[in-house]
């Protein structure tokens, strides 16, 4: 194996220019790492000192700039995809949970003193279905980017449509539970603090739905280059 | 030959490269370059995305194995890079057919 000088100080280089989740950037790099090392030990065995074979390596693999580029949009789709497979998963299992916390500890909601206004039953049918939007929409866009990844679609092009797609969904999931929120304490405040599990539930599903809304920024982030 | 114009056949380069079975990724660049007579002088940096770009689209899988008594990461073909691969050579002969049709400099068909 040549020497790792050069070859060091371009992987330092790329790594600086990297931004993703460690254990995808760490394998993107000790794969590079390998064929630098593969191609400055071809280069020596032809004749080459050991530095001019590890700067013909580093030249043949590409201008560092370039190479980060593609790089970051492939830890820009891993982390797109990751996210995805969060929100299809995540948003519906704290949906049901919620829904299931609440039959057992409150029961029907069919206590009101009147029966509530249709702009709140609109909302309610928002958060009732907004989790299935969300959910879908997660499992669409990873079916099309596995079938899009076949196509000439860049991996930046990809992971920002990853990123686009995780955004609006973990959005409309958070919208839809602040907007029930916001609705019921409007309409009956007491009806948020009926049953402390159910509240505690509650808190839980904003906390899981703020904890998306940090993952699909990154998404964003590391899907710009 | 310019990178510009391999990247286009980079995908199914890579995919037939593949069809002999597992391969490391710097083997796959010597390969590239072996088949090509040496034509084909695509920065190797970009060879490594492109391949995980495929192991994304499902056509090949990866995974990091002893080779030389070193760890490596090796790639090999799934059934639906196969099926791509086939298809590629298949699109591949028919552009090459209408293409030397046209400049392969053979006398022209007398009009109708």
């Amino acid at each position: 194996m040549a020497g790792a000088g050069v070859i060091d100080d371009y992987v330092t280089a790329l790594d600086r220019r990297l931004r993703g989740p460690d254990p995808v950037k760490d394998d993107l790099l000790a794969e590079a790492r390998d064929s630098l090392h593969d191609a400055a030990a071809a280069h020596l065995d032809r004749g080459l000192g050991e530095e001019d074979a590890q700067r013909r390596a580093v030249a043949e693999f590409g201008p560092v700039t370039a190479i980060a580029r593609e790089y970051q949009g492939l830890l820009g789709l891993a982390y797109g995809a990751r996210t995805l497979r969060s929100v299809m998963l995540v948003i519906p299992l704290a949906y049901v949970m919620w829904e299931l916390n609440r039959r057992f500890w409150i029961g029907a909601w069919d206590d009101f003193s009147a029966p509530p206004p249709d702009w709140y039953l609109t909302v309610a049918r928002l958060n009732d279905t907004s989790a299935w939007f969300a959910a879908g929409a997660a499992v669409l866009a990873l079916l099309i980017g596995r079938r899009l990844a076949r196509t000439a679609v860049s991996t930046v092009t990809l992971a920002r449509l990853g990123g686009a797609v995780a955004v609006a969904a973990v959005g409309l999931s958070l919208l839809s539970n602040v907007a029930i929120l916001a609705a019921t304490a409007y309409l009956d405040v007491a009806r948020l603090f009926l049953s402390p599990p159910v509240t505690a539930a509650t808190v839980v599903s904003i906390a899981i739905a703020l904890r998306l809304a940090v993952l699909a920024r990154r998404c964003v982030v590391f899907s710009s280059v | 030959m310019k990178s510009d114009a391999l990247r286009g056949h980079l995908d199914a380069l890579l995919l037939a490269t593949l069809d002999g079975g597992r391969l490391h990724g710097y083997a796959i660049i010597e390969a590239l370059q072996r088949r090509s007579g040496g034509a084909l002088d695509l920065p190797t940096g970009t060879v490594y995305p492109a391949l995980r770009r495929l192991e994304t689209a499902g056509l090949v899988t990866s995974e990091w194995s002893t080779v030389g008594g070193r760890q490596r990461r090796t790639y090999r073909l799934t059934k639906a890079g196969q099926r791509a691969l086939a298809a590629e050579r298949t699109a591949w002969r028919e552009f090459t057919t209408a293409i030397e049709g046209v400049l392969g400099g053979g006398p022209w068909p007398a009009q109708a």
